[in-house]
């Protein structure tokens, strides 16, 4: 925190993050500070995947709480980055890992691997696979779409479940 | 009625009921909102209700000018109680969604501390001559005190119980025995000492409930579950009619002036003190609560029973006016239950507050919640940022590693996926039993399109075809006379068929979704052997059985002959070994059936002989899946009879077939067949 850090994130740059994710001056200086803080190879970007702060920032925006004033903003402007489509969005592309827009059986088993544990086997892990994609598939291609993903969480309240405060 | 009886006997189960059937993880999503609300909300509400009446009471023309400061004030402490039984009874049936529930719900649980603490201060100021300020500190003290000490003794013997049920799996009956005692034991324990038994029994109850369901059987928990149920609803019906019987009596004294004036107040405190606690609790809310949320939460605050009999127990030589104060409480208590009560339903409806959904649980969304729990946890490890899920995450790990391992036997680290998927296919397979239809899995996606199922009436001809092929082959298990134990229950018969059944039909399943991929896998031998892995926990097989099983199919029949042989010889009438004989079985059903069916050719002509016959007819092409059969024998040591024809070789008979799921059977079968 401090100097170092203000120094190195201009006011324009701000304020440009700020009309793109909703965040405020405060959360975006200190986001700032803790993204330097794990920066540590200091070239500016996170890691060998290369997210600069703007990326990281735009990812981090997902994930804001939607507020009741924002919903009565503008209809013709973008789409703010944390409503609930968006949000949505971004859960896919989570799952999606070869990004052709659908979840396949193969990528939702490697998913439910990582989360289950070890314990479990292959087979077992496949019958839930199996059956989370009947429960979810329309059009019986076996495989999950983003509509079908949308049809299936639309009873589960995705803007308060993917919701994370941000202190000020 | 006396007051000890409400406390000691009516309450705790009613108590209990709710703290063990408490959403434990929304409570805890709520826990800061709902304490605040609860112990700031008591008393703002205690100390504004008692002063207004004191104010009102200095008006000379009503009389009740020797209503002093303290008594006043304890009146309020008593009156501002929101109570869990009323607010249960109400907002059961108005289905508002989860969260409100559990804010209101949870108020009126942890209320309990500060009404207990309060009261009791102000009755010893009322008694005390001189009021020192160590005095006041003491009491604030006090309530940590209260609070505290009956949730760590709920926590403890909530442990305790825990512990006890991990070594009762011989003696399966007696576990709904360890719930209850252990409950109401720190009910008792809480309340001897002086602290808040209400927290004690909901600290306790929400532990046990944790740890408890994964140690007794699925019997246990049904019987705790609607013992606890029945228990709560008849001193729920008591304590009403307890109520009302005392409204008729002689104990009442009526000033017009105190009554409107308490009901009143009551009213505005609770709506004030709502609206301004939320705003600030608002604040640190991920989701603030509206407006249409703060009047339900105002609206739903019920006085109840607790308050009546806190007015009772009010020493007469203390309060010379106790009279009155009965009669304003009844007052309250009747217009929030009744009027407050019927038109929460309408007013709810009309303010369109959202209600809660009753689906059908699927696993999909339980996936995908844990999905969001691991990458809110990750997303808040990376903003450095010690938020909820953080902790939460903290005391699942701590869970695991020490916790689950004292208290749970055979503890398996289960995923909540896994065994969601379990239940519900568990679910699904009993429906089918029972119903003799097969239905696949209801894709929750169509079903929110289609709100109803159109079913495809059958004529009477298919139905008593159907139910006549289903009667024959349906897994029947072999009865033999058991000694009459007192301590054991025999295993019902329709589990056992719902687990077999449960079997099979994840194999058609996976086999179903095999086919759609049109991939060539080439491992029956594999999903075999899976059937083991997947059944149902209670199931114990010995390790090196199953190791042994796991073999031997591949090598082919000999071998899994002999492994037939070597349980039957045990002719032990033990459950333990009927389930090793039943999932030997399980893995072995072609081959059974064979077995069975030369059995049956020999053994039984007379009598059955036609029967079979007329089994015969219904067979249709090949191609079609063979089901499952084994005749029940009463008495009779039979097993030897199926060793020998084993050994005899006989020329199959061609396999009595039934239509059964779809065509990606034959596939497995026609493998099954060169196996043999």
């Amino acid at each position: 925190m401090g100097s170092r850090a203000s120094t190195l994130l201009r006011d324009e740059e701000i304020e440009e993050i700020k009309k793109e994710t909703g965040f405020s001056h405060s959360q975006i200086t200190r986001l700032y500070s803790r993204f330097t803080s794990l920066d540590k190879g200091e070239n500016g970007t996170l890691r060998e995947d290369q997210v600069n702060f703007r990326g990281f920032m735009r990812t981090l925006a997902h994930f804001r709480p939607i507020e009741d004033n924002e919903k009565s903003k503008d209809q013709n402007g973008p789409e703010p980055l944390n409503s609930r489509s968006n949000k949505l969005h971004f859960a896919f592309r989570l799952y999606d890992l070869d990004k052709d827009d659908k979840i396949s059986r193969d990528e939702l088993l490697q998913v439910l691997r990582m989360m289950v544990g070890v314990n479990i086997s292959d087979e077992q892990l496949g019958s839930i696979a199996d059956r989370t994609i009947q429960e979810a598939d329309q059009d019986g291609d076996s495989a999950i779409s983003f509509t079908e993903f949308v049809k299936v969480l639309e009873k589960v309240d995705v803007e308060q479940k993917m919701s994370i405060r941000f202190l000020h | 009625m006396k007051s000890d009886v409400f406390f000691l006997y009516l309450l705790p189960p009613i108590v209990l009921d709710a703290g063990y059937f408490m959403p434990t993880r929304l409570f805890f999503e709520n826990f800061g909102t709902i304490f605040w609300y609860a112990v700031v909300g008591t008393l703002w509400n205690s100390v504004g209700i008692g002063l207004s009446l004191f104010g009102i009471c200095q008006i000379e023309i009503f009389g009740l000018t020797d209503i002093t400061l303290l008594q006043s004030l304890l009146f309020g402490s008593l009156i501002s109680a929101v109570d869990p039984v009323a607010v249960l009874a109400v907002f059961e049936n108005i289905h508002v969604n989860e969260q409100l529930y559990i804010l209101v719900f949870g108020e009126s649980l942890l209320n309990d501390a500060i009404t207990v603490v309060l009261y009791n201060l102000f009755k010893t100021f009322c008694q005390m001559h001189t009021i020192e300020t160590i005095d006041i500190f003491a009491g604030i003290a006090k309530f940590f005190v209260v609070g505290i000490g009956g949730v760590l003794i709920g926590i403890f013997l909530g442990f305790v119980a825990a512990f006890t049920t991990r070594f009762t799996h011989k003696i399966r009956v007696i576990e709904p025995l360890f719930v209850f005692l252990y409950s109401y034991l720190s009910y008792i324990t809480a309340e001897m000492f002086h602290l808040s038994g209400i927290m004690a029994i909901t600290a306790c109850a929400m532990t046990m409930n944790k740890y408890v369901e994964e140690n007794v059987s699925q019997k246990s928990y049904t019987t705790i579950k609607y013992f606890m149920k029945m228990l709560s609803s008849v001193s729920e019906t008591l304590i009403f009619i307890f109520m009302g019987v005392s409204t008729v009596g002689k104990n009442h004294e009526w000033n017009w002036a105190f009554v409107s004036f308490t009901l009143l107040f009551c009213l505005i405190w609770r709506a004030l003190g709502v609206f301004v606690l939320t705003q600030i609790i608002n604040m640190f809310r991920t989701i603030p609560l509206t407006f249409k949320d703060q009047f339900i939460i105002a609206y739903g605050g019920l006085r109840g029973a607790i308050c009546f009999s806190l007015v009772f127990l009010l020493p007469v030589a203390v309060i010379p006016r106790k009279k009155l104060f009965i009669t304003a409480t009844i007052v309250v208590i009747f217009f929030t239950v009744f009027i407050q009560g019927i038109t929460i339903r309408p007013l709810v409806e009309f303010l369109d507050v959202k209600r809660s959904n009753k689906k059908q649980p699927a696993v999909s969304e339980e996936i995908y919640n844990r999905f969001f729990d691991h990458v809110k946890t990750g997303i808040e490890d990376v903003c450095g940022h010690w938020g909820h899920n953080f902790w939460k995450d903290k005391f699942k790990k701590f869970d695991n590693k020490f916790l689950r391992r004292l208290l749970i036997r055979e503890n398996q680290p289960k995923s909540s996926i896994v065994s969601l998927y379990k239940k519900l296919e568990i679910k699904h397979a009993i429906e089918m039993a029972e119903s003799g239809m097969i239905s696949t899995v209801p894709s929750s996606a169509s079903l929110n399109d289609y709100e109803e199922n159109i079913v495809r009436p059958l004529s009477p001809d298919e139905m008593n075809n159907m139910r006549e092929i289903l009667t024959k082959n349906l897994y029947q298990i072999r009865h033999r006379t058991m000694s009459y134990n007192r301590h054991s229950l025999a295993a019902d018969s329709s589990e056992k068929q719902a687990k077999e059944i449960l079997i099979r039909r994840r194999h058609s399943l996976r086999e179903s979704v095999k086919k759609t991929h049109s991939l060539n896998r080439n491992r029956p031998a594999i999903t075999k052997t899976t059937r083991f892995l997947s059944l149902p926990k209670d199931t114990k097989l010995p390790e090196k059985l199953r190791i042994r099983n796991k073999k031997s199919f591949r090598v082919g029949d000999d071998s899994s002959d002999s492994e037939l042989e070597a349980p039957t010889t045990v002719l032990n009438l033990k459950p333990r070994a009927r389930n090793i004989l039943q999932d030997q079985r399980h893995q072995q059903p072609q081959q059974q059936f064979r077995m069975e069916l030369r059995n049956e050719v020999n053994g039984d002509h007379e009598g059955r002989g036609d029967h079979r016959e007329a089994a015969y007819e219904t067979h249709a092409s090949r191609g079609y899946r063979q089901p499952l059969l084994s005749r029940p024998r009463f008495g009779t040591l039979s097993e030897e009879n199926v060793t020998e024809d084993v050994r005899s070789a006989r020329p199959t008979p061609p396999p009595r077939l039934v239509r059964w799921a779809s065509d990606a059977e034959r596939h497995n079968n026609k493998s099954e067949n060169q196996t043999y």
